[in-house]
């Protein structure tokens, strides 16, 4: 079983690079898509609320791998442009964890106490201002904890990427199981890979909540 | 300096403001008392636009906020709000509650500000506690923060709402003394919802009853406290002195 | 509490059931088979139809035993086969000796061999001297991904690796890889059909090989041998050709 391990080591390492590169990426465009769209979502413009419910809805209401193949069999077919499936991949997750990410940003931001919003536009800040400097910074404390889930989320879901071609952790098992044969060994190693990512996630998160609670 | 002329609030069928004339002087220090659910705070709210007004005009010092075009932001910098909650930001300093909408709005650098801010604490009592945060600080020390961080943008009137409703009956004092400091002392024009009734004999030129959302009778403290005129304002007395 | 146990009583029920194998009656083979892998097993009219399906089904009838399909993912076969969910499986799956390991396998009742396929708009790639640096789309588990993995090095090519024939087509054919791998009795029916083709084959067949019905290594020995003797019965009374003749 070491010999196994040891000899597939590379093949992994590969895989958890990809996983966590399209993590990674992903999330950091899906706070700005959901800061934006929370913000929208609280804020006055009907048209673009309107847009911002669509777009919510399609993305809650279809399965994370029928948004894959759209996007990557689909479109690109279509529409006749090429991209890479790890891109196809980034911006699969960045649209879904985005739409979750929005619903985050609006609940933690209507969490906090209207007095400060009040408290600060009398004192003559505009709404922006009042927003990043007083409103942002107290909600942003509130929703770790939901971050943190999404970033789990969306690095288990970079799994299903495996069938638009994208050579994360999860295909880099099947592909040495197409070799070896090794259905058990190689899922439970897998299996144990992806545990100690999101340990060590879980960790990083929970460091950086006591952090900002001090 | 503060002219309200036929100010009318609706929150869809139900009207608080039932048209309401009223005038503020220069270095005048007006209070509004009531029953609750009069309007006092709905009207206080008026004048520095946290609530809109549905019909009537309200003019400050020429600016009429009722107009769509008067940079609301600009304005709310001369006119200071004090809460009956506080609203103190948690997550920053005291000193960095009082700075930072001076800072953040350009009137000045970090240094100048928090030369300023050092001073409002001394001026209410609070120099020791500028490097705390909120959460450490009593109700009634909060609400003197909360002073002199309105105090910081150097306003020309001040609202008070309610400001020692939520105080345990210790620490109204010291907050009324502030009050009074800055009344007397500093001769700022001041409007505050209060139910102290010994404040409003003792600091303000004026007082304002309101009932079911109008000005039932106004006049100088001896006048209304010693000689109410209405039934309504008679019956209110009764009830609280 | 009463309702918790209820349910827990027919959820234990339910997989007491389900995995029950008929020891009295007369035993039902599942048999796996390939989801799409015209023309040998693909869905027509809600019915799965194909020269293995054809060939599987005359086999049992000229045999006596019954049996049920099961369609999955090919890379899902031997992994299936492997761990008991399935006595065998007959998915176009050539013979190699690396799958003897963990297989046993019929006699070849198919012959095939691997040809390299690129889109039809592709006149840059025209024989096996071009595959250097470039794209390969495969199936996972597949000795069409065997082939590339073993070229990888040599042509410094990258390898995409997807579950199933049409994704790994629609690649190539959109133009995110440049060359694919597949048997060339399953590239040469789809070409047969289109009218205007987007793939094309490039070159000759790179290899032999023939497709085997597979069984667990050791086990099934009786299936596999009525596999063997339906396959003589069904290719002296010509219904072998026949069956080979409908996918023309």
């Amino acid at each position: 079983m070491l010999e196994l391990f040891l000899k597939s080591l590379p093949a992994f390492g590969k895989g958890i690079l990809i996983t966590l590169e399209i993590t990674i990426f992903a999330l950091i465009f899906a706070t700005v898509i959901g800061l934006v769209v929370g913000l929208i979502n609280i804020g006055k413009n009907k048209i673009f609320k309107a847009i911002a419910k669509i777009y919510i809805d399609l993305v809650r209401g279809t399965p994370l791998i029928v948004q894959a193949f759209f996007l990557y069999f689909g479109m690109t077919g279509a529409l006749k442009f090429q991209i890479r499936p790890e891109v196809a991949g980034i911006i699969v997750i960045s649209l879904n964890a985005g739409a979750y990410m929005a619903e985050i940003f609006r609940g933690g931001i209507q969490s906090i106490d209207v007095g400060q919003m009040e408290a600060a536009r009398s004192l003559g800040l505009p709404y922006s201002k009042a927003m990043i400097k007083v409103i942002l910074p107290q909600a942003f404390k509130n929703m770790i904890p939901s971050i943190l889930n999404q970033f789990i989320i969306s690095l288990k879901d970079t799994s299903i990427l495996t069938v638009i071609g994208v050579a994360e952790l999860t295909q880099s098992g099947q592909v040495i199981i197409g070799r070896t044969y090794k259905s058990f060994e190689i899922w439970t190693m897998v299996g144990i890979l992806y545990f100690i990512l999101i340990y060590l996630l879980s960790t990083v998160f929970r460091k950086i909540e006591v952090k900002l609670n001090v | 300096m503060i002219s309200v002329k036929g100010l009318i609030k609706k929150y869809g069928n139900n009207t608080v403001l039932k048209g309401i004339d009223f005038l503020v002087e220069e270095n005048q220090v007006v209070s509004l008392i009531g029953p609750s659910g009069s309007g006092k705070s709905t009207l206080l709210r008026c004048l520095n636009g946290l609530e809109e007004a549905t019909e009537g005009h309200i003019f400050v010092n020429s600016s009429d906020i009722t107009d769509v075009k008067l940079n609301i932001n600009h304005f709310r910098e001369n006119v200071g709000m004090v809460f009956q909650s506080f609203n103190l930001f948690p997550h920053l300093s005291v000193i960095d509650n009082i700075t930072l909408a001076p800072i953040s709005l350009k009137k000045m650098n970090k240094s100048d500000a928090e030369e300023l801010a050092l001073q409002l604490l001394e001026q209410v009592g609070l120099k020791e506690k500028a490097y705390v945060y909120p959460n450490s600080l009593s109700g009634g020390q909060k609400q003197r923060v909360a002073i002199a961080r309105a105090l910081a943008m150097k306003p020309q009137i001040m609202l008070f709402d309610e400001p020692t409703s939520a105080l345990d009956p210790e620490m109204v004092g010291e907050v009324l003394q502030v009050m009074k400091n800055l009344a007397v002392k500093h001769g700022m024009t001041m409007i505050v919802v209060t139910h102290e009734m010994g404040f409003a004999r003792e600091v303000c030129d004026k007082v304002v009853f309101m009932a079911d959302g109008r000005i039932v009778e106004e006049g100088k403290p001896q006048d209304i406290f010693d000689n109410p005129q209405n039934e309504r304002t008679k019956e209110f007395l009764s009830k609280i002195l | 509490m009463k309702k918790l146990s209820i349910i827990l009583a027919f959820l234990l029920i339910f997989v007491a059931c389900s995995s029950k194998k008929e020891t009295s009656e007369k035993k039902v083979y599942k048999i796996g088979t390939d989801v799409i892998f015209a023309p040998f097993e693909f869905e027509k009219d809600g019915k799965y139809v194909g020269i293995d399906i054809e060939i599987l089904d005359a086999i049992a009838k000229a045999e006596g035993f019954e049996y049920t399909l099961s369609p999955m993912n090919f890379n899902g076969l031997i992994p299936a086969i492997s761990s008991d969910q399935l006595d065998g499986a007959i998915a176009g799956m050539t013979i190699t000796d690396e799958r003897k390991e963990v297989l046993d396998f019929s006699e070849g009742y198919y012959e095939s061999g691997i040809s390299a396929v690129v889109s039809a708009k592709n006149d840059k790639i025209n024989s096996a001297d071009d595959f250097k640096g470039k794209t390969f789309a495969v199936k996972k588990g597949t000795t069409g991904s065997l082939y590339a993995e073993d070229k990888q090095k040599e042509l410094g090519s990258q390898i995409r690796y997807f579950d199933d024939s049409p994704s790994m087509f629609q690649e190539v054919a959109n133009g995110n890889a440049d060359i694919t791998f597949e048997d060339y009795p399953v590239i040469a029916y789809k070409l047969s059909l289109e009218k205007e083709p987007t793939l094309k084959i490039v070159g000759d067949k790179l290899s032999t090989a023939h497709f085997g019905f597979a069984v667990k290594k050791g086990q099934n020995q009786e299936l596999l041998e009525k596999f063997n003797s339906g396959l003589k019965k069904i290719k002296e009374s010509g219904e072998y050709d026949k069956i080979l003749n409908n996918y023309k």
